[in-house]
């Protein structure tokens, strides 16, 4: 794994010579609000390398909360008409600038549902495939930041394609995989870092670690029953507050529930999928009308034991959070992962 | 502790050991500085989680719609003028209800204070009108009544106006010489403009639906937007297909908002969606000197008819 | 209604309400013709018109 040396004062030049190769993608600040989302680009722009976390995840760059999937014409004139079709869209390279490690993580459990041996769901996979992840390291986590605890952290590189670490006037480049090599490239940045840059960056990388003060226990999940945490008595309590909206799950850079929709427009028709959520009362429900999920207290359960409990179980790679926070910030009513976490964890059956 | 919520501690500790509630149904402390958290007491000992401060910005109301017991239920102004849409609603029958009214000073505004203070917020300490605020970048003194919510600041309903009991003395109430100088300044603009404000306005919106749940008017059973037959509106981000939710939504709340602001405080992408409600409200008082939630004894303007109801509108 | 399609920036012109009796079909004609001509003054619309999906 090679470590480049880029100052900062030659950063921007970098970012517009890949802007001829790449689609950029960086956190962008909303004109009239203290607040930043994911977004591409124009030519010319550079990326905002100020840290600012992001309200929602970059998820939405691979997995658009509307997509397109298929269309077809309802004209019997035509010859292929009622025959869906998939909806053409370019998948040129794209790279996201200033991703925090942790959504790098988030997106390669995200991968684990949506590319698999038995089905490849082709629009994440080709965008997946499209996309070089630019991480940057995060040299002073926020106080809801609990990435260390669940599997992740502030440097983690799984994923991460070239790993950004912040070092005053300049910056240390890992690069980890070729495609983060041919970014570089096509940046044309290539000053090999001097010797001691490893250590530094082992150090602020610690230092990093250090100052997350967010610790959650997940060490008991795995080893516990389903249905002991499923039947535990402390579930209407933690839902008594929840308002059952969707700001939990559509802030997740791991929540991949989506609903499938038709429309049409005079004698065209498009099948399009949208973000869903766990919270909602449709979610789940049946044709016949019966929900496995209708009470408020079933659907809070859901979305902790998906995250907590059964995506553990069933994928063997950690929990499905990556303790990026998001959740904790954005939550009108203040259900804390991190406090559901613990209780899960710390759970003592009464017998 | 503040003398405020130690006198609510008292309260519901008091209701519940006597057994004249059920529940009492209150704020906790947040796990973060800056949030509390609708919380739920049914044994007198879980009545020393309550909490009051200047960010408990959600409309308690919102707790209590179609629940069988008795509650407790502490209201702000503007939370008792929903309970009082409640009652008017068939939603809760007084009987049910023991209000202890808190005489509110306004709440605050925490985007605006994350805005003054730049820098990620560590700790706020209240005390009166003087917010000490820790940061990233040291603490800072602000005065509470520079950063009060838009809604709060314009609020001429600080006391309860229904209640069983007082956890503290009444409020002066503010007089606002132009109320609705928001609702005007749009009025002024020449259509497309007005479009244009409204497209700029919701173009964040990710129909998370927090501003509908955490709203004590949208309690019916199945929301327009999630009916699938006949199905009213896209389920998607189509722009046109958010405005008609945001459009619609307020118009359901027509003669019956109360302007408290739950569904600002709730969103969390920042959008002023009391932007649509607030419209109807300025209608509500000049077309027919309606305030929504001030009378149980009177149905809201747009649930009855009036011979003197205006129809300039008809030809 | 009116208003507030209005405040969002719908031209009030689009948007008639009236009463008309089943007995008054010159009214109603008149109605009819008065809508079809404001309106086709103001052109086609392009605010809560949802474009293709």
């Amino acid at each position: 794994m090679k470590l480049i040396h880029i100052d900062k004062k030659e950063w921007n030049q970098g970012m517009e010579r890949a802007q001829k190769e790449y689609l950029l993608f960086s956190p962008v600040k909303d004109k009239d609000k203290e607040q930043y989302l994911f977004g591409p680009l124009a030519h010319g722009e550079v990326p905002d390398m100020t840290h600012a976390d992001t309200v929602l995840s970059p998820k939405s760059i691979i997995f658009p909360q509307t997509e397109k999937m298929l269309h077809a014409s309802l004209d019997p004139s035509q010859p292929d008409h009622h025959i869906m079709k998939r909806v053409p869209e370019e998948y040129g390279p794209r790279a996201v600038i200033g991703i925090r490690p942790y959504d790098v993580k988030a997106l390669t459990l995200m991968n684990l549902n949506f590319d698999t041996d038995d089905y490849r769901d082709p629009y994440w996979c080709d965008a997946y495939k499209a996309t070089t992840f630019i991480a940057l390291g995060v040299n002073s986590p926020s106080s809801v930041d609990f990435s260390t605890s669940m599997g992740s952290g502030p440097f983690d590189e799984t994923g991460v394609d070239v790993l950004l670490v912040d070092n005053q006037d300049s910056y240390i480049a890992k690069i980890i995989t070729d495609k983060g090599q041919a970014f570089m490239e096509a940046a044309g940045f290539n000053a090999e870092a001097d010797p001691s840059a490893r250590e530094t960056l082992d150090n602020i990388k610690a230092n990093a670690e250090k100052k997350i003060t967010a610790k959650v226990g997940t060490d008991t999940l795995r080893g516990r029953e389903i249905l002991e945490l499923y039947e535990a008595p402390f579930w209407d309590e933690i839902a008594f507050s929840c308002i059952n909206c969707g700001t939990c799950t559509f802030v997740c850079p791991t929540c991949w529930c989506f609903d499938i929709q038709d429309e049409t427009k005079g004698k065209a028709c498009t099948r399009f999928r949208n973000w869903d959520s766990c919270m909602f009362p449709l979610f789940t429900l049946h044709g016949s009308g019966h929900n496995p999920r209708g009470e408020k207290t079933q659907r809070v359960r859901q979305r902790f034991m998906h995250k907590l409990k059964y995506f553990l179980d069933k994928y063997d790679q950690g929990t499905m959070c990556v303790g990026c926070g998001r959740c904790v910030e954005s939550c009108p009513v203040n259900i804390d992962i991190r406090e559901v976490c613990n209780i899960m964890n710390n759970y003592e059956p009464q017998k | 502790m503040d003398q405020l919520t130690e006198k609510i501690r008292e309260l519901a500790s008091t209701l519940l050991k006597d057994g004249k509630v059920d529940m009492v149904i209150g704020f906790a402390d947040g796990t973060l500085p800056m949030t509390s958290r609708p919380f739920l007491a049914t044994e007198s000992d879980k009545a020393a989680q309550l909490v009051w401060n200047s960010f408990c910005s959600l409309n308690l109301t919102n707790y209590i719609t179609g629940r069988k017991e008795k509650i407790a239920l502490f209201a702000k102004g503007c939370d008792s003028r929903n309970v009082v849409n409640h009652i008017v609603e068939n939603k809760i029958s007084r009987d049910q209800l023991h209000i202890i009214g808190v005489p509110c000073q306004g709440m605050v505004d925490k985007k605006a204070i994350l805005k003054a203070v730049g820098g990620e917020i560590t700790g706020l300490c209240e005390e009166g009108d003087k917010l000490t605020v820790s940061s990233s970048h040291g603490d800072v003194e602000l005065n509470k009544n520079d950063y009060l919510r838009d809604n709060c600041a314009t609020c001429t309903h600080r006391n309860p106006v229904i209640y069983d009991e007082l956890a503290a003395p009444l409020v002066e109430e503010q007089t606002v010489e132009e109320p609705f100088a928001d609702v005007a300044a749009i009025e002024k603009m020449e259509p497309v403009d007005k479009a244009r404000y409204f497209d700029n306005l919701i173009k964040d919106c990710i129909r998370c639906y927090a501003c509908r749940n955490a709203c004590p008017l949208c309690y019916c059973p199945t929301c327009f937007v999630d009916e699938s037959g006949p199905q009213w509106v896209g389920k998607g981000q189509n722009p046109t297909d958010i405005q008609t939710f945001h459009f619609l939504r307020a118009f359901h709340c027509a003669g019956r908002c109360t302007d408290c602001g739950a569904c600002e405080a709730a969103c969390p992408m920042d959008i002023h969606v009391r932007a649509f409600t607030r419209k109807l409200n300025k209608d509500a008082l000049e077309l027919f000197g309606w305030e929504a939630g001030l009378d149980t004894e009177k149905r809201p303007p747009l649930d009855t008819f009036n011979p003197d109801d205006p129809d300039e509108f008809i030809r | 209604m009116a208003n507030l399609f209005e405040h969002m920036g719908l031209e009030k012109e689009r948007l008639h309400f009236s009463w008309i009796s089943s007995a008054e079909a010159g009214k109603f004609v008149d109605v009819a013709t008065d809508v079809a001509n404001t309106v086709e003054a103001l052109g086609p619309i392009d605010k809560f018109v949802k474009k293709v999906a």
